[in-house]
């Protein structure tokens, strides 16, 4: 499975270049892959390891699946699947949808060779792959907004990769190779010794930065709300979960270890980022930059949980991972179904369109519920969980504002629901119809899987999130 | 390692942050969008030094070797993209200044 998920889009690319084909067709070809990627983590026979055997002949790469990355992949698949069709809803040329295609194939390889990844030097590798298909994807169509936001992005996260590098180059200069157990090993040894200190500060740093936490926040509004409609919802859905959360994650869980003060760190910087991201959300008006903050506030969410520092606080943490990746993408579907609809995200020019969208507005309505953390929805679960793992590794005090945060979730999210689909009908508004179809009918089934993974999440965490992280 | 060695060593690890730190220098003070890339590119330069140093202190130069050259490879490709970034935001404003792509607010 893992060779062939990060050779077959690279492969694809390279077949629908030379020669180069129509856009229709990369664009079928990389809704096939996102297809063959969910199922493939599900059924290995599905020709995966046929294909990674032939691979094998030529390259050997350095690879291995763990649960963890089995989540990553599933949210890829589901998050690339789901953009794919969005951006089609908004390609007007055959080109656009050409270059998008095989961007998202490109970007696709780069996570699943990232979640694949078992040295540290790999890792940085994929994710530069990731990152230069991303700062392409957003400035896609030459807007000056979006030529801004990509900017920021790409100087702003350029510089979190070199300090990255800085302490790849402090690792090897200690343990003498890359690769994640060596460095764990020689991590040990070394504890209290100032160059690893410094490494793996600058490690957290930078993957801080990358994640869009607070108060390394700058760059991800611009690039969320400016990029076009159907990467953003790859962009919340998927990469920075992955640049930034995933590598974390996995830092932590197989490296470095949680030691008093990196937990002190993660406790504090996840807090604030769901406070303050939370409330600049409330401030905005348009509608992609309120998800765009919310999403800071939810990633928080992650990051504290990462800071109880136990098994159960990396599972809630890889829950939350999983259902903000479902919930975020239906957010920006439906933002983009609404700017699809009206040409504009002004909150304070819509009112009443959920009369004119009811599956729109009724989505969107179980979206906020699910972020907010209402049961039945998947985003209580993991929210329960995340309370549930501070207060078992005594952080009381974290685990009370986390619940609080909640009600903060629900005054932005409430006021936003109430600006645009509740209240009196803009007399503007009247010609209105309901997004295409390929528009509701995702947001109707990534809403199924937010209601569906809520209710038979004994299940999900049974068979997906708990073996990840080693408890039975 | 020998006295010299560590000395020497010691000259490697001052000058790689150094130049990471000229480079964020660069990076936060410039008004040039190039002027920007560039800065960029001295933090690179700063960790390549690193990484070398690394190498031949451990004695596993045919190790790093691989990975500096990937790096490069790498930085190229970022770099060929900040070009476009830069071109296009020069069709747009006709002119480098820093104040054209600063109009996104919180």
């Amino acid at each position: 499975m893992t060779v062939s998920l990060i050779f077959v889009p690279l492969i694809l690319v390279i077949m629908l270049n030379i020669p180069r084909l129509s856009g229709k067709t990369a664009y079928y070809t990389a809704l096939a892959f996102f297809v063959w990627q969910f199922f493939s983590v599900f059924f290995p026979f599905l020709g995966s390891q046929q294909i990674a055997d032939l691979i094998g002949k030529f390259f050997t790469l350095n690879v291995y699946a763990d649960g963890i990355s089995k989540i990553m992949i599933i949210s890829a698949a589901i998050v690339g699947f789901v953009s794919l069709i969005t951006s089609k809803v908004f390609s007007k040329y055959d080109s656009r949808l050409f270059s998008l295609s095989n961007l998202m194939l490109l970007a696709a390889a780069g996570i699943n060779g990232l979640v694949f990844a078992k040295d540290i030097f790999t890792m940085y590798v994929f994710i530069e792959v990731i990152a230069a298909a991303s700062y392409i994807l957003i400035s896609m169509d030459k807007k000056e907004g979006a030529l801004e936001g990509g900017f920021k992005y790409l100087i702003i996260s350029s510089i979190a990769t070199v300090m990255m590098l800085f302490s790849i180059a402090l690792f090897f200069l200690v343990a003498g190779s890359t690769g994640l157990t060596e460095i764990s090993a020689v991590l040990n040894d070394f504890s209290g010794n100032t160059i690893v200190l410094a490494a793996i500060m600058l490690f957290i740093t930078a993957l801080l930065i990358k994640g869009g936490l607070i108060p390394f926040h700058a760059w991800l509004s611009g690039a969320y709300a400016e990029a076009p409609a159907g990467v953003s919802v790859f962009l919340g859905g998927i990469v920075t979960k992955t640049t930034g959360i995933f590598v974390l994650i996995r830092f932590l869980y197989s490296v470095a270890g949680f030691s008093g003060n990196i937990k002190a760190v993660l406790l504090i910087v996840g807090a604030l980022s769901i406070v303050i991201g939370a409330l600049i959300a409330v401030t905005q008006k348009d509608f992609k930059r309120v998800l765009a903050y919310s999403s800071i506030s939810q990633v928080g969410y992650i990051v504290l949980a990462l800071g109880a520092g136990t098994a159960f606080g990396i599972a809630a943490a890889l829950f939350h991972v999983f259902n903000h990746a479902i919930f975020k993408s239906l957010l920006f579907i439906n933002s983009a179904s609404v700017e699809k609809q009206t040409g504009r995200l002004d909150v304070d020019s819509f009112g009443g369109l959920g009369y004119k969208m009811p599956v729109t507005s009724g989505t969107t309505a179980i979206a906020f519920l699910s972020a907010a953390g209402i049961p039945p929805f998947s985003g209580f679960w993991s929210k329960l969980l995340i309370v549930l793992a501070l207060w078992s590794a005594n952080c009381k005090g974290f685990a009370v504002l986390a619940v609080l945060a909640s009600l903060f979730t629900m005054a932005y999210f409430l006021t936003l629901q109430k600006k645009v689909f509740f209240g009196e009908l803009n007399p503007k508004l009247e010609g209105i119809n309901e997004a295409p179809l390929s528009l509701t009918l995702s947001a109707m089934v990534l809403c199924a899987l937010t209601i569906g993974v809520g209710l038979f999440f004994p299940y999900v965490i049974k068979i997906l999130i708990f073996p990840a992280v080693g408890i039975i | 390692m020998s006295y010299e060695s560590l000395v020497l060593f010691k000259l490697y690890l001052i000058t790689a942050p150094l130049l990471f730190v000229v480079g964020i220098y660069a990076v936060i003070t410039t008004r040039n969008i190039i002027a920007m890339i560039i800065g960029l590119e001295i933090m690179t330069k700063g960790v390549t030094i690193l990484l070398a140093a690394a190498g031949y202190f451990n004695g596993k130069p045919q190790l790093v070797e691989p990975l500096i050259i990937t790096m490069i490879v790498v930085e190229v490709v970022i770099l060929m993209i900040s070009a476009g970034y830069i071109i296009n935001i020069v069709k747009k404003h006709n002119s480098l200044d820093v104040s054209n792509i600063n109009k996104l607010k919180g």
